[in-house]
């Protein structure tokens, strides 16, 4: 697994891996749908198996001494880092940007801890879409991240939506910290272990699936 | 001392089945695997690591099945597909630090030692290398793990005459060595060169796996006029075609000399056409 990382990181790893990191720096922006910044995690991800299709990773990967679900479990691994650097990043940012302007986000959801909570969610949500979709047929990753990255979409608008629809939202989560911290730890906590076996599930069904590839 | 035995590997595509494919490779041979674009060479190779999922058959490196024991064998083997074409813009240097650290028995004084046998600057990246130097970068990489069998899809193809015949010196000086070497190809002359055994594969069937000195002893090859072409002669003749002056055709060594016209030896080439045309 170590090793496998070390290749993600010293061959495989695509530049807006690192780039779209910075971009964690969003969420100090006043007003912004800050689930767009983990958009951004995800565009990186696909740019990373694209980049992988051109450069023959796969080909490259599987005469290396290691069994196939093994090069699965180094790539969702990597992606696992990633999303979670980019998040904890995040962090400092959203503590300044609500330092510097106690008034709420316009647009929709406060940079909160709920808000990091339903991050993990979407972020575990698309490691199950994208990777299942993508180690059934690695040729088809563009395919793999339209339907992946039409679900972040959807989730982005249903998430924001629901911070002015719905009462629960509006009046308890989509409020600055520590207002309503039980709720807001629920929600992360939920996001969290959701996250986790999301992705877990991602890479059981993942590596099965590429096992089972002929290549 | 068998380094790989095949036994039954059968795999059935839609328009393609590899039928039954069965041959072995012993310790410090040179196996040439040899047939037409697309008799199923590569996806043999490929079922021997597993890429490809085989229906049904039986694979053992050094004795022990594939499947159970898929980190060692690796680990004693280079499988080289051409030459390196991944991370094209990434240099030897940084693909090699990577690579190494997967293998156990990796040794940095006989990596060196290739590089500089095979010219090789490991400050530039693949994309800077000729096709021959690609494939050297490659065969540098498995044999600085120490592999003791080579398996290598098409080595020369697209290589200049001399590079190909540098890399038959290699071959034959690895082998001497106790390396053993399965290599596929349809340069059949490469064979001629370097070649302990062939097996060759038509339409996803072996068609033989032998001594090199045997295949070649069994065929005759015959160019003959019109005139001379008989109707007997036709039911005995493999692979009759149209030549510059009449026919040629390749034939038994007792129907040759049946014939009583001018036979001569047929080499890989002479027979693999013929052997095609039937």
């Amino acid at each position: 697994m170590t090793k496998m990382l070390m290749k993600e990181f010293r061959l495989a790893m695509h530049p807006t891996n690192l780039i779209f990191l910075t971009l964690s720096a969003m969420l100090i922006i006043p007003n912004y749908p800050y689930y767009v910044t983990f958009f951004y995690t995800t565009l990186g991800l696909f740019f990373l198996c694209l980049n992988g299709r051109e450069n023959h990773d796969l080909e490259y990967s599987i005469t290396l001494p290691v069994r196939k679900q093994e090069i699965v479990k180094g790539r969702i691994g990597f992606a696992v880092l990633i999303e979670l650097a980019q998040l904890l990043l995040a962090i400092p940012f959203a503590i300044l940007r609500n330092r510097l302007s106690p008034v709420g986000n316009e647009v929709g959801m406060d940079a909160n801890i709920a808000f990091f909570g339903f991050s993990l969610l979407m972020l575990g949500a698309f490691n199950l879409q994208f990777f299942t979709a993508y180690y059934k047929n690695p040729d088809k990753v563009g395919k793999a991240y339209v339907i992946s990255s039409t679900f972040v979409f959807l989730f982005i608008v249903v998430a924001e939506a629901l911070t002015h629809i719905a009462p629960f939202f509006h009046d308890q989560l989509d409020t600055p910290d520590p207002q309503f911290l039980q709720a807001k730890l629920i929600v992360l906590a939920i996001g969290s272990v959701s996250f986790i076996i999301l992705t877990l599930v991602s890479y059981l069904i993942s590596a099965k699936r590429f096992t089972a590839l002929d290549l | 001392m068998e380094v790989l035995s095949i036994k039954g590997l059968t795999k059935h595509y839609e328009k393609f089945t590899l039928n039954n494919v069965s041959f072995t490779v012993q310790q410090g041979e040179i196996m040439g695997f040899i047939g037409r674009n697309g008799a199923g060479k590569t996806t043999t190779l490929k079922a021997l690591l597993n890429f490809v999922h085989p229906d049904s058959g039986e694979i053992f490196f050094f004795g022990k099945p594939f499947s159970q024991n898929e980190y060692d064998i690796k680990q004693r083997i280079g499988f080289v597909s051409g030459g390196v074409d991944y991370y094209t813009r990434k240099k030897l240097r940084s693909i090699t630090k990577i690579t190494s650290a997967f293998y156990t028995n990796w040794d940095e004084t006989a990596y060196h030692k290739y590089m500089e046998m095979f010219s090789l600057d490991d400050t530039k990246t693949p994309a800077q290398l000729s096709a021959g130097m690609k494939v050297k970068y490659n065969l540098a990489l498995a044999l600085s793990h120490h592999a003791e069998l080579l398996i290598l899809d098409e080595p020369t193809s697209g290589l200049d005459p001399v590079s190909r015949d540098d890399l038959l010196d290699v071959f034959i000086a690895l082998a001497k060595e106790g390396t053993s070497i399965l290599f596929s190809t349809h340069i059949t002359s490469d064979l001629d060169k370097c070649a302990d055994r062939i097996t060759y594969i038509r339409n996803g069937s072996i068609l033989a796996s032998e001594e090199l000195a045997t295949f070649l002893g069994k065929y005759r090859s015959l160019v003959f006029s019109e005139d001379q072409l008989t109707s007997s002669m036709r039911e005995k003749l493999i692979g009759l075609k149209p030549a510059k002056h009449g026919y040629s055709a390749i034939a038994t060594i007792k129907d040759a000399e049946s014939f009583g016209l001018e036979n001569l030896p047929a080499d890989l080439d002479t027979i693999m056409v013929h052997l095609e045309k039937e």
